[in-house]
């Protein structure tokens, strides 16, 4: 059934367009934004692996050159975009639930933007098409930017306006990037461009093709929040609503994914891809994590924090290897449930206490102990604790640096990792554990009980991935193999 | 006439670097997000003239042309659809740039980048 | 001595980093785990350069090193850098990118 695969972006783009029509009707859009939302997850794991040509335009077969051309849109649906697409489906499903359930009136607006986003990811991955994942790109930017300017939060204008700004100068850098591309090649479509470069159809070492990985590669700095854009991606992670947030950052980890798999296909050819993306990784964990230990507001300590772990992803892709290359993607799926996790549990205690300051907070866990134990545990999986996820895809990435002749690598993996836990420790100290301020007002306020549905769900996955990894790194391994 | 195709390209790179010059040095956020988009422009016109050809001849084939002579002298169509999507998507987001630019003028009362956008994570992190 | 005299500066340097508000000992110690982990890792990273020559990581670890350490604290230094101003950020992305053309175009081969 491979009319499902379509569908995927369809359904929310949909869903959004006719929530924001309707908006007026509360109850039908709660309802009807709660279905679609069921469906999310459900249509990925019920569709077939296969490839879908928009049009119906079967790829052409050039008598001449032997070279097969693919005018079609396409969208190829493997294991790797199954996974992704069910988590980013799944978490969409627990952050409309929650949203649903924190307000008697919904704004279509906002669920429009969370549909939206989610559609456009989905397109970003399925995609292979280089031209129509940029479109998505700017879409998503777009919906990201009214996530974060929807929230109640101060200066969260500033920062949308700011991330805006700095898109527009990251878009159009990355459009021309690909302008150079259909250049040299003629074509959008990634296969083709991939089969033109690996037979030397183009030279791989012209400046006009190293310039065009320059100016995509700088797009994509931009689309994962690598430095130099780690402070406005952290920044906007902690403007957002706590749930907006949780869906905010599997964004960023999925279109960083997808362009880094697009930018593999094209460039693996050239040692100096490699070199640039494990630079940037080594970069974003070591910046990321020294900020994110000297922060006093936690949800921009939690944004520093999914930042410098988008370095361990980064660094799985640089080096090349199937093992690492897995490693990776393996810890892009884990970031997105572990983050979200986070997200919606430091939420939870914004909405029980109005503080954001770890200053001003302490003893949250004779008061609140289901969503304190669950966020240790959330914690301990980013930091890589067996037997959770987190530790499962770390000690990958170790193996894999280690086996591709970088030790270093993996001392500097293993010393993130601990600078991690000693952020969250830190943190969860402050927060949870030292006495009482006694102008804190804890008595009495209740953590919204979606909330902590949320957290479960993500916790139960969080410990199965960790347990069983098999499951995930096996179908992974088969889709890195394709691609090398 | 590859001098046409020489003269488009260097317009736009012209464009994509008087975007990146205002883009640091002007301070008016009007007219930084007016140069910012000149980016955005210059990317636009730089796909248009990929798609360039000397003499060539609308990409629309018409009743009684012959194949082959439209096939070698038709304009690559490719880059003409690819650009009007980009232009579309610049727009909306020059249109969301603006309007947040509305509202955050209201509050401040004034256009300067230094004042609307400065570094408030102290200003929010601890007030009494 | 000049060098402990400098290290005990820093915890009161760290007092400015978190003004207004208190300073808490979890923050002071946070900050200082930061510090050595900027230092340790930059250095590490810098031995990365052996796979390109041997002498040159060595001079590069050593200087890295020197430079970072007679420079402590670099956690208030780093943070001024990283603000939220619109400035810095578009200044740091316009330098990345000036640098990455560059490199790419005249350099890209080397590698």
């Amino acid at each position: 059934m491979n009319e499902l695969i379509p569908l995927m972006v369809i359904v929310p783009l949909m869903a959004a367009l006719l929530i924001s029509a309707f908006s007026k009707l509360n109850k039908v859009t709660k309802i009807f934004a709660f279905v679609v939302a069921i469906c999310l997850p459900l249509i990925p794991l019920l569709s077939n692996y296969g490839l879908h040509y928009f049009g119906g335009y079967e790829p052409m077969l050039d008598n001449v050159t032997g070279i097969m051309y693919h005018p079609a849109i396409t969208y190829s649906f493997t294991f790797l975009q199954q996974i992704i697409i069910c988590a980013v489906g799944l978490l969409t499903f627990l952050v409309i639930f929650i949203y649903l359930t924190k307000y008697k009136k919904v704004s279509g607006p906002y669920l429009f933007l969370l549909f939206l986003g989610t559609a456009a990811v989905t397109a970003m991955i399925l995609t292979d098409d280089i031209f129509h994942m940029f479109v998505f790109f700017e879409i998503l930017a777009l919906a990201q930017v009214g996530i974060v300017a929807a929230s109640s939060i101060d200066f969260s204008y500033e920062m949308a306006l700011k991330y805006m700004i700095l898109g527009s100068i990251g878009s159009p850098i990355m459009l021309l990037g690909i302008g150079f591309l259909l250049a040299l090649t003629g074509s959008v479509n990634v296969t083709d461009i991939a089969l033109a470069v690996h037979t030397g159809l183009i030279d791989a070492t012209s400046p006009v093709f190293l310039l065009s990985l320059a100016l995509i590669f700088f797009g994509w700095l931009y689309a994962s929040g690598l430095p130099p854009f780690h402070t406005i991606k952290s920044g906007i992670y902690s403007k957002a609503e706590p749930h907006g947030a949780a869906l905010l950052q599997s964004f960023t980890v999925v279109s960083m994914i997808s362009i880094v798999i697009i930018m593999f296909r094209i460039y693996s050819s050239l040692p100096i891809f490699e070199v640039l993306v494990v630079f940037f990784s080594i970069l974003a964990m070591i910046l990321g994590v020294s900020l994110a230990l000297t922060q006093t507001d936690f949800r921009r300590m939690i944004g520093f924090l999914a930042v410098g772990e988008l370095g361990f992803i980064g660094l799985g892709i640089g080096l090349g290897t199937n093992f690492s290359i897995t490693a990776g993607l393996f810890q892009a799926l884990n970031e997105i449930i572990i983050t979200a996790l986070l997200f919606i549990g430091f939420g939870a205690v914004v909405h029980a206490t109005n503080e954001v300051d770890t200053r001003k907070l302490g003893g949250i866990l004779a008061y609140h102990p289901k969503v304190s134990i669950m966020l240790l545990i959330g914690g301990l999986a980013m930091a890589g604790v067996p037997p959770l996820s987190g530790f499962q895809s770390k000690l990958m990435l170790v193996q894999a640096s280690l086996s591709c002749g970088f030790p270093e690598i993996s001392i500097l993996a293993i010393m993130v990792s601990i600078a991690t836990f000693v952020v969250f420790v830190k943190t969860y100290y402050t927060m949870f554990l030292k006495p009482k301020p006694n102008d804190l007002d804890l008595e009495g306020k209740e953590v919204p009980k979606s909330m902590v549905f949320a957290m479960g769900v993500l916790l139960i996955i969080i410990i199965l991935l960790g347990i069983f990894p098999d499951v995930v790194t096996s179908g992974i391994s088969n889709f890195v193999g394709g691609i090398l | 006439m590859a001098q046409t195709q020489l003269a488009i390209l260097l317009t736009s790179a012209a464009l994509i670097i008087i975007g990146l010059y205002s883009a640091i040095f002007i301070d008016n956020i009007i007219k930084k997000i007016i140069g910012i988009s000149f980016i955005e422009e210059g990317a636009n016109l730089f796909i248009v003239a990929i798609g360039y050809k000397a003499g060539g001849v609308v990409p629309i084939l018409m009743p009684g042309m012959d194949t082959s002579w439209f096939a070698a002298n038709a304009a690559y169509p490719l880059p003409f659809g690819l650009v009007l999507t980009s232009i579309v998507i610049g727009a909306s987001t020059l249109a969301v740039m603006l309007a947040l630019v509305m509202v955050l003028y209201r509050r401040y009362g004034t256009l300067s980048t230094k004042v609307m956008l400065a570094d408030t994570s102290k200003q929010e992190e601890y007030n009494e | 001595m000049k060098l402990y005299d400098q290290i005990f500066d820093v915890v009161k340097q760290f007092r400015k980093l978190f003004s207004p508000g208190p300073v808490t000992n979890a923050d002071v110690s946070g900050s200082i785990t930061a510090e050595i982990f900027l230092i340790v890792s930059l250095v590490l990273s810098a031995i990365l350069l052996r796979h390109v020559n041997v002498l040159l990581a060595g001079l590069v670890t050593l200087i890295v090193a020197i430079l970072l350490i007679s420079n402590i604290p670099l956690i208030p230094k780093f943070k001024i850098e990283q603000e939220d101003s619109l400035e810095k950020m578009i200044f740091y992305a316009v330098l990345v990118l000036a640098l990455l053309v560059t490199f790419m175009y005249w350099g890209g081969n080397l590698v």
